[in-house]
């Protein structure tokens, strides 16, 4: 038996191993490897470096359409010499990132310097379970005065309440709320009377009217970018749009680091009318 | 070509096309959104996550996995291993089932498809075919052996 371990080689069985001599199917085989190999470095390595920040991702903005006044919620100086709209969804990841990471930025540095206005707008994607649930509660907490604080405690809980955690995310949108500071009572009773309904519906078809399909999207001066953004793509694309209406570019002093979180209740806070 | 050359071929490829998902879902390539339409709806869906890594990654990590088995198996000593192409057999029986559960979801929960993970599926598809031959091959052709053997 041994002896026919050694004839017969080693683990090699001819019906199996029909072409191991054939050294056409071993140059087509490392052909074929090292083609896909350079091929998907190569595509790999162009998207990862070609510019594809949100500058890249912006689209110009029909100039003809009317101004957005007067909806969703702003933050910020009335005189501030530039607008920024945010279409967001309070599901989406992305949109949660932006809130959590780039916003206190953009509060800190550009809305409390006065030289942004921020308005949010909501757009309730049909693919979010509790969405509706968590703009209806964010528009409940604008009638006390506390819609950016409960628009940043929304997003920064949003694992508590959205689609995947809670069949019942009023529950915990009433527990976000007492937990800002909000009275209770009136609360409760705007969330399970969902007053606020209609309002969100406005905000949503605000969004549809001006084919927003992604959130979040942001509109610069007249760039509309559907896309999430650092800080610093984000103040570029500012200093683009004042640049380009002859407002001066804020200072360099501006883009020092300033502590994320420390203004927020500095803020001045409006309701949207 | 032997089909375990194929199958080491359609891996490499599926690792390209795991890795692109997974530096897309972090943001490397291109921007992200949570979109109403097709592949962003499902990069960004939360089903895009699975055991705290996008489902993209464990994709990379198959095809790799794949990928060094099947070179192995064409080395002269596993050239004919039952066990290598057994588990070869399961793990791309397990990434066919990983699949048609991701495609379910994308069919009848996300309500939206994205190509790549449809070019995914293919990929797992041929691969489990590939392997279910090379393991009937190497059965039939260890059977025979066995028995000239003794």
């Amino acid at each position: 038996m041994a002896n026919k371990r050694v004839e017969t080689g080693r683990g090699r069985k001819p019906g199996v191993v029909k072409s191991s001599k054939s050294s056409t199917s071993n140059r087509a085989f490392f052909l074929l490897i090292g083609s896909i190999a350079i091929l998907g470095i190569g595509a790999l390595t162009y998207l990862s470096t070609r510019p594809s920040g949100a500058a890249a991702a912006a689209s110009p903005i029909d100039t003809t359409l009317p101004k957005i006044e007067s909806q969703g919620y702003v933050i910020g100086n009335a005189s501030a010499p530039l607008e920024v709209t945010e279409f967001g969804d309070f599901e989406c990841p992305q949109c949660g990132r932006f809130a959590s990471i780039s916003e206190p930025d953009v509060r800190s540095r550009l809305v409390n310097t006065g030289t942004i206005r921020f308005r949010f707008i909501d757009y309730p994607l049909p693919m979010h379970a509790n969405t509706w649930n968590a703009s209806r509660a964010a528009a409940c907490a604008a009638e006390q005065d506390k819609f950016w604080e409960m628009h940043d405690a929304i997003f920064a809980n949003q694992d508590r309440w959205n689609g995947e955690a809670t069949h019942n995310p009023d529950k915990v949108l009433k527990q976000i709320g007492a937990q800002i500071g909000l009275k209770t009572d009136a609360f409760n009773q705007c969330i399970d009377t969902k007053k606020t309904q209609a309002k969100v519906q406005a905000h949503y078809e605000i969004a549809t009217k001006r084919q927003v399909n992604a959130t979040p999207t942001f509109v610069i001066g007249d760039k509309q970018i559907a896309a999430y953004m650092p800080y610093d793509e984000f103040k570029k694309l500012v200093d683009d749009a004042l640049a380009k209406q002859g407002t001066p570019v804020a200072s360099p002093a501006d883009t020092t680091k300033a502590p994320a979180n420390d203004t927020k209740k500095s803020v001045p806070l409006k309701k949207g009318q | 070509m032997s089909r375990r050359k194929w199958m080491a071929v359609v891996s490499l490829a599926g690792l390209f096309l795991g890795a692109y998902l997974t530096l897309y879902h972090y943001g490397f390539i291109g921007t992200l959104a949570c979109n109403v339409s097709s592949c962003e709806k499902v990069q960004t869906s939360r089903w895009s996550m699975f055991l705290g890594l996008p489902v993209a990654t464990w994709g990379a990590g198959f095809y790799v996995l794949m990928l060094v088995l099947t070179v192995a198996g064409l080395q002269p000593r596993y050239e004919s291993s039952r066990t290598l192409s057994l588990v070869l057999l399961m793990m791309s029986g397990w990434g066919l089932l990983f699949t048609a559960w991701l495609n379910y979801l994308e069919a009848f929960v996300i309500h939206a498809w994205c190509e790549w993970c449809l070019g995914s599926a293919t990929l797992v598809l041929v691969l489990f075919v590939l392997s279910f031959l090379d393991w009937r091959a190497v059965e039939s052709s260890g059977n025979v052996e066995e028995l000239t053997a003794d």
